[in-house]
């Protein structure tokens, strides 16, 4: 069957591939592509065994499996390089494939009179993989983030130099108590000694000096907050263009959590496991976007950040829909009702105690109604 | 636009227009993500003859995590149990993100075309077959004409 008029199908713009005979051609074509996402590299990596990866892709990889995932070598993040040779070719291929494109046309076209017909849809559809104007926008509204990172990098080195100074002189230090305060051997953050293990174990996340409590703000405002460019401190505040240090998820507490988010103006609100998928999504473009010499500007990671999760709960939604029209099957309610008895019966035991406890406080104590309100 | 990723398009517009001999998939209507799939038997295998259907199903984390695949067609193999559940490495801890649908249903077919006794998940067929290959062969046969054509 036909499914090429698929309405699913119907976003689908690619790039005329070439033709059968210039195999050289598609063999270039397709050697720019990522094995993860099939598409032009986008900040291209390298791992130790020498595979290249779109950054995001493999930092999304390396998250579930630590593999190569063309040679199944053991990979870690630690081995990501940026490949700045590999995105210039790629960069330069995509510029220069409309034009290869056209001279691997065969000639049957010159011979008809109206040539431009024939030439013109695939240029255009080739502009939009090119996306020439969206990258250089994107990269000139950033506040040249390469120039900062780069500078930022020396800066770790440059750590790096003191600390191996500071081991050396470690001999002639004089003793400190637990409630003195030193800095952190990683960031030098000035920090009471006795918290500075977990400090450390949990990624070197700022002192919170004015972390305003857990507030949970509604999305909604939130995200408002995050277009309109003001942060959700209130102010606009410029991120440090400087790698995110992955926190270790299963000992951070959701105020951990939401304090890295905080600090990127991204939403706080969600129960752990929304607010852990957010931060590890956010790690991923933010980080891959340091591998890239066409970066986008922050509001562009924090919009891509914010389709994601609108497209995770779409998904997740259509989900539901499918399960309501199994519903409205025959026999899928029956079928429903026996999947879900023990929810059903631990629901209703719960409804039989909740009510009974009221009674009994309500018979003990009629003077206190509004205090056992359940929302 | 729709919330599916682009790979997962490109996957698809690439298996109908251009798909491997012997093995078709198309997802369905309303799910992109659940595919019907059909293989035919390799030839010189008890298999020959035979089409054979299964339903494949993208997870919200695919590519990073494997298709779900599972035979509807009742099928006589070592490696295939009565749930049409699929013993195969691809499909569990050998998965890569760089494998795609299509890779995975020609592994599924050259599964057909040299069953694995010896890594059973069917174990009476997997014992019958170690046993006696003759009559396993033929039962896959006669199973191969009983439901598959």
């Amino acid at each position: 069957m036909d499914m090429s008029n698929h309405p699913l199908l119907a976003s689908m713009d690619e790039p005329p591939p070439f033709p059968a005979n210039y195999t050289q051609l598609r063999r270039l074509d397709r050697s720019v592509v990522c094995q993860i996402c099939k598409e032009p590299f986008q900040a291209p990596v390298s791992i130790a065994c020498g595979h290249s990866f779109c950054s995001s892709c493999i930092r999304s990889s390396l998250d579930v499996l630590k593999k190569c995932p063309s040679c199944n070598e053991p990979a870690s993040e630690g081995s990501i390089r940026r490949n700045r040779a590999l995105e210039e070719i790629t960069d330069a291929w995509e510029e220069s494939r409309p034009i290869i494109h056209e001279l691997a046309q065969p000639p049957i076209v010159r011979k008809r009179p109206a040539p431009e017909s024939s030439s013109k849809p695939s240029s255009s559809s080739n502009t939009k993989r090119l996306k020439p104007s969206s990258r250089e926008a994107s990269g000139s509204r950033s506040q040249s983030p390469t120039k900062s990172r780069t500078s930022n990098e020396d800066h770790v080195q440059l750590r790096q130099e003191e600390l191996l100074d500071d081991e050396e002189e470690e001999d002639d230090i004089q003793e400190l108590t637990e409630n003195d305060e030193a800095p952190c051997p990683i960031c030098q953050a000035t920090l009471p000694i006795s918290s500075i293990p977990m400090h450390i174990e949990k990624g070197c996340p700022p002192p919170k000096a004015k972390m305003n409590g857990a507030k949970k703000g509604n999305q909604k405002a939130d995200w408002r907050k995050v277009f309109s460019g003001q942060g959700t401190t209130g102010k606009a505040k410029d991120v440090e263009m400087k790698r995110i240090i992955k926190p270790n998820y299963s000992i951070a507490s959701p105020a951990d959590l939401r304090a890295i988010l905080s600090e990127y103006s991204l939403p706080t609100t969600g129960d752990k496991a929304a607010l852990t998928s957010r931060v590890q999504e956010w790690i991923i473009l933010f980080n891959s976007n340091l591998d890239t010499s066409h970066p986008s500007s922050i509001s562009a990671l924090r919009a891509k950040l914010s389709d994601l999760e609108a497209s995770k709960r779409r998904d997740k939604e259509k989900g539901k829909d499918e399960m309501i029209a199994q519903l409205g099957q025959k026999g899928g309610l029956q079928k429903y009702a026996k999947d879900k008895r023990s929810e059903f019966d631990r629901l209703r035991q719960e409804i039989i105690e909740r009510d009974k406890r009221r009674k009994d406080e309500e018979e003990g104590k009629g003077g206190r109604e509004n205090a056992i309100e359940v929302e | 636009m729709s919330g599916l990723p682009k790979r997962i398009l490109k996957e698809t517009e690439r298996l109908m227009s251009d798909s491997p001999p012997g093995i078709s998939a198309a997802p369905k209507d309303d799910n992109l993500r659940h595919f019907d799939v059909t293989v035919a038997g390799p030839e010189s295998s008890p298999y020959e003859g035979g089409i054979f259907k299964l339903e494949l199903f993208l997870p919200e984390e695919y590519p990073m995590n494997p298709p779900k695949v599972r035979f509807l067609t009742k099928i006589y193999h070592p490696n295939i149990d009565k749930l049409g559940r699929i013993c195969l490495d691809i499909l569990k801890d050998k998965w890569s993100p760089a494998l795609q649908i299509r890779t995975v249903l020609l592994s599924i077919q050259a599964l057909l075309g040299a069953p694995n006794p010896d890594d059973p998940l069917a174990n009476d067929v997997a014992q019958n077959w170690k046993e006696n290959q003759s009559a396993a062969i033929e039962q896959a046969r006669e199973w191969t004409r009983q439901y598959a054509q």
